[in-house]
């Protein structure tokens, strides 16, 4: 390891155990975006449409169910990037920006690991927090050296329920060949 | 739709194969469902400046392929309660995601069975994933 990659790694380790969040939702779950996501996967099951399928697997008062699998989506920041007002308004993975001004721009997601506790229902109102499990040493990848970071959410519901959680790591990394 | 109930199912159980035809269209349009923004998921330039020959599929859209695969076999009335994937080779538009699924164990007491799902590409293995599903 050289002297600038051990102040580096110093610097990144520092990261870990840092909380953020609450992060609110831009939407309430709603069958719009839902039907939108559907499209995308190709996935027809009656529950994300049918009220009456739905309540066999948890829908409440008419409504849809969301797909577990879309639990991520409702708190992305989308296209601006932004949170929606109420949100914390820390960085959720503080240690990006740091690893982009050290020369490691690519961003690549290699593992999530999802739980689900409870149906996601039409008209929820979902949120996530977030804290920093893990920060490895710098790795050689095919996509070019750097740092898994793995981070642990929770998601809730309206009620403070937890539907589910999620591990997600994600490899930040300087593109290979570049001289940066 | 058919649905599956716990009783009929066995380990080793193999799951109906799924093609995916992977498509600029279904990268961006994907990669949109899921409010992700990341240049490299619409961008061809972005992704190559980043040492990626190509725009590829998103993480939020292999977990949600991998869900679906399994629920297509379960029917409306099996609820996921784990999907856990690791991705490999990444999906770029042109190739084509072969998926396929095998029950590794069912647990009585909570009717619940585990899959291991995989996701093929010509490069290899894009996607390899744990699942538990609850059946009735």
């Amino acid at each position: 390891m050289t002297d600038d990659e051990s102040t580096l790694q110093h610097q990144i380790d520092s990261f870990v155990g840092a909380e953020a969040g609450p992060f609110l939702s831009w939407d309430t779950v709603n069958r719009a975006m839902i039907r939108h996501w559907c499209e995308a996967m190709g996935d027809t099951n009656p529950v994300y449409f049918d009220p009456d399928a739905a309540a066999a697997v948890g829908g409440k008062e008419g409504g849809v169910v969301a797909p577990a699998t879309m639990m991520q989506a409702w708190t992305m920041t989308g296209y601006a990037g932004q949170h929606p007002p109420g949100s914390d308004t820390r960085e959720g993975m503080p240690v990006m920006p740091v690893l982009n001004d050290a020369g490691y721009p690519g961003v690549v997601a290699t593992n999530c690991e999802q739980e689900y506790f409870l149906p996601i229902c039409e008209g929820d109102e979902i949120s996530v927090s977030s804290i920093i499990e893990a920060i490895s040493g710098l790795k050689k990848t095919a996509l070019g050296a750097g740092y898994f970071i793995t981070q642990l959410s929770d998601f809730f519901n309206q009620r403070g329920e937890k539907v589910g959680n999620m591990r997600f790591r994600v490899l930040k990394y300087k593109p290979a060949g570049s001289t940066g | 739709m058919k649905t599956l109930s716990f009783s009929d199912v066995r380990m080793g159980d193999q799951l109906p194969s799924l093609d995916v035809e992977i498509t600029a269209k279904l990268i961006t349009a994907s990669a949109i469902a899921t409010r992700d923004y990341q240049d490299v998921h619409h961008d061809q330039d972005a992704a190559r400046a980043l040492g990626s020959p190509n725009i590829f599929m998103n993480i939020l859209t292999s977990n949600g392929y991998v869900g679906r695969f399994v629920t297509d076999w379960t029917g409306s009335t099996g609820q996921l309660k784990k999907v856990a994937i690791q991705l490999g080779a990444p999906n770029y538009p042109g190739d084509t995601m072969t998926m396929s699924g095998e029950v590794v164990a069912v647990n009585e007491d909570n009717k619940s069975v585990e899959l291991k799902v995989v996701g093929k590409n010509k490069l290899g293995n894009h996607v390899v994933g744990h699942v538990v599903v609850s059946l009735p």
